[in-house]
């Protein structure tokens, strides 16, 4: 599958972006954890009494961080389902044909998520809106862990799109 | 273009993105986006994050990567040689031998893991080479083993029944006490065939029931072995008993599963710095994979909402005043024929936007129409073309995809009189539930 770039410019490009993925999805693993120290923190506090608001919502901020950011990261390691009856039975050139087209289109649709969750994050950071529940912390803010796993996901898409575009003689 | 047209239009798209190979999550996505552009002048993109932020940090979807972990942890102990040896002592003197293994280890492994798919690799792993070793039929190794797998997403914690549950807005709770009943009462059928099977072979006189030839064991020897099943019983406990009690929420128990289960893996020895960060990881892809389908479907069940078509429908089905098993005999035929396609989790969250008003129109119990969602959309994981079971077991046997099939085909029968069961005693998915609702 994966082709050198011709440069070396452009080696580092896609060596970089690809430690980029790798880290948001460390880095969402770390949610997953935080998620599960948040219920047992929540199961603690409920046998000694104690009442911390907001707990119920941070595990919901965690969650939403956990998917997001390890979004990208499961694009690469080819974690996310597809139906392959179709694309699974082809080869060479018509192959090429349907990954590219499967690659376009979920390349506008992630450019578009991922500008769409910018505009959320924009509108809850210029009007400080504050979560509705016990937290009322800022909303922005977990909001943009959920924008840059966005931006990961769309970079990711379109940069496995050019490069299938770049190699074309390996299937052609 | 009227609204039927644009409606028709709609779901045209949405095939052709599926059936093109777009990835599912995408495929909805954009597809609801279409559809929202169609159908209304609301702003669409920001009608998406909304939608979205709020689906994907909701507090309830917490128990899917919690469950999802515990099973990536067991799965990557000895528990498979564990299971194998445990069974082995309770079912060699039953008609069928240790054909019964598998069906109880997929019972046993079902209950700690959410999917099927997992609890086939688990079980088959070891009882594979085993039955082959002792000669058991190729035909029953397989079949038994794609049906019991099944199990895995009915026996909680099952991974459907969390999306169903977020997806329909029911208890996830109530909907795991619900599946209990319904699990046990399939694998008892399974494990019935396997004895039917061997007695009516037997009479022919083809030759030895196997297992015959089975060495004999110490009464010691076969308890020893019998206690390993222990750790694994006593974690099944632990869950689904906080669950039952009332005592935990199915996140909080998902937090117990996750802490027993580095526990067992940490007392085996198979507890190392780089199996805790596979399983991790492993859970975070698989995790983000389902959250990010479970995002896209909520947005287009909004979409759905503004075409109408799930009014129309359901007040359709109103009109036709079906009795209720036949509705429900037109739904098993569609998941089937629909699960041909798409995996279960897939099949589950794309019709629910359509599906829930129409079932809710018939008066059905959304708790029990879960437990029958499940089993039918399992049904579809041992039919070709697309059935994971089959995909798990060609890989582990090496054995087509035909041979499996047909290996799997009574087990896909005896599903079929599971939901006939099920259906005529609704009880028996909404016994224990209720019980649990009246001691809270």
């Amino acid at each position: 599958m994966r082709r050198k770039p011709k440069t070396s410019f452009w080696r580092g490009v896609d060596r970089t972006l690809n430690h980029v993925y790798a880290a948001c999805g460390y880095a969402a693993a770390c949610f997953l954890v935080t998620i599960g120290l948040l219920v047992c923190a929540s199961i603690v506090t409920r046998l000694f009494s104690v009442y911390v608001p907001g707990l119920t919502e941070y595990s919901g901020y965690a969650m939403a961080a956990a998917s997001f950011l390890a979004l990208a990261y499961t694009f690469q390691h080819n974690g996310h389902i597809r139906v392959d009856m179709i694309i699974g039975k082809t080869r060479g050139r018509v192959r090429r044909a349907f990954e590219l087209w499967t690659l376009f289109v979920a390349s506008l649709a992630c450019l578009y998520l991922a500008w769409h969750l910018g505009r959320l994050v924009y509108v809850s950071w210029r009007f400080e809106e504050r979560s509705e529940g016990a937290d009322a912390i800022l909303i922005w803010l977990p909001q943009s862990l959920a924008l840059l796993g966005g931006v990961a996901l769309a970079v990711c898409v379109v940069h496995r799109f050019v490069k299938t575009l770049a190699c074309k003689e390996r299937h052609g | 273009m009227d609204e039927l047209t644009l409606t028709l239009f709609f779901i045209a798209v949405l095939f052709l993105f599926l059936g093109s190979g777009v990835w599912v999550a995408v495929s909805l996505l954009a597809v609801a986006a279409i559809g929202m552009m169609l159908f209304t002048d609301r702003p669409v993109g920001d009608a998406m994050t909304t939608t979205i932020w709020g689906a994907s940090s909701s507090w309830t979807l917490t128990a899917l990567p919690l469950f999802v972990w515990m099973g990536e942890i067991l799965f990557r102990t000895r528990l498979s040689e564990d299971l194998f040896r445990g069974l082995v002592p309770l079912t060699r003197r039953l008609p069928g031998g240790l054909l019964h293994v598998n069906v109880a280890g997929c019972a046993i492994f079902a209950a700690i893991s959410g999917s099927s798919a997992a609890t086939v690799a688990t079980v088959g792993k070891m009882s594979i080479p085993e039955l082959r070793k002792r000669r058991y039929p190729e035909r029953m190794i397989n079949g038994t083993l794609a049906g019991a797998g099944t199990l895995g997403l009915l026996i909680p914690p099952s991974i459907t029944l969390i999306i169903y549950g977020v997806a329909v807005n029911e208890s996830i709770a109530k909907l795991f006490v619900a599946g209990v009943l319904p699990g046990i009462m399939l694998a008892a059928l399974f494990m019935g065939y396997v004895a039917i099977w061997s007695i009516a072979r037997g009479k022919r006189g083809d030759r030895d029931a196997p297992g015959d030839d089975e060495p004999p064991e110490s009464a010691r020897g076969a308890l020893k072995d019998v206690a390993l099943l222990l750790p694994v019983i006593l974690l099944i406990g632990t869950v689904m008993g906080s669950i039952y009690t009332g005592l935990a929420t199915a996140t909080e128990a998902a937090v117990l599963g996750v802490g027993g289960g580095l526990l067992l893996s940490f007392m085996q020895g198979s507890l190392t710095r780089e199996t805790f960060m596979q399983s991790l990881l492993g859970a975070t892809r698989t995790s983000a994979m389902i959250a990010f389908i479970l995002a896209g479907s909520t947005f287009l069940s909004l979409t759905m909402g503004f075409t109408g078509l799930p009014r129309g429908l359901a007040n359709w089905i109103a009109t036709l005043d079906l009795a209720p098993f036949v509705l429900l005999g037109a739904l098993m035929v569609f998941y089937i024929i629909l699960g041909c396609f798409l995996d279960g989790i897939s099949a589950v969250v794309l019709t629910m936007a359509v599906i829930e008003p129409m079932v809710r129109q018939a008066g059905i119990d959304m708790i029990w129409f879960g437990i029958f969602v499940v089993v039918v959309v399992e049904m579809a994981q041992i039919t070709p073309p697309i059935g994971f079971n089959l995909f798990v077991l060609q890989g582990m046997t090496g054995n087509d995809m035909g041979f499996i099939a047909r290996a799997a085909l009574p087990m896909f029968l005896i599903m079929i009189l599971a939901v006939a069961i099920l259906t005529f005693f609704p009880r028996i998915a909404t016994f224990l539930p209720e019980l649990m609702a009246q001691r809270t």
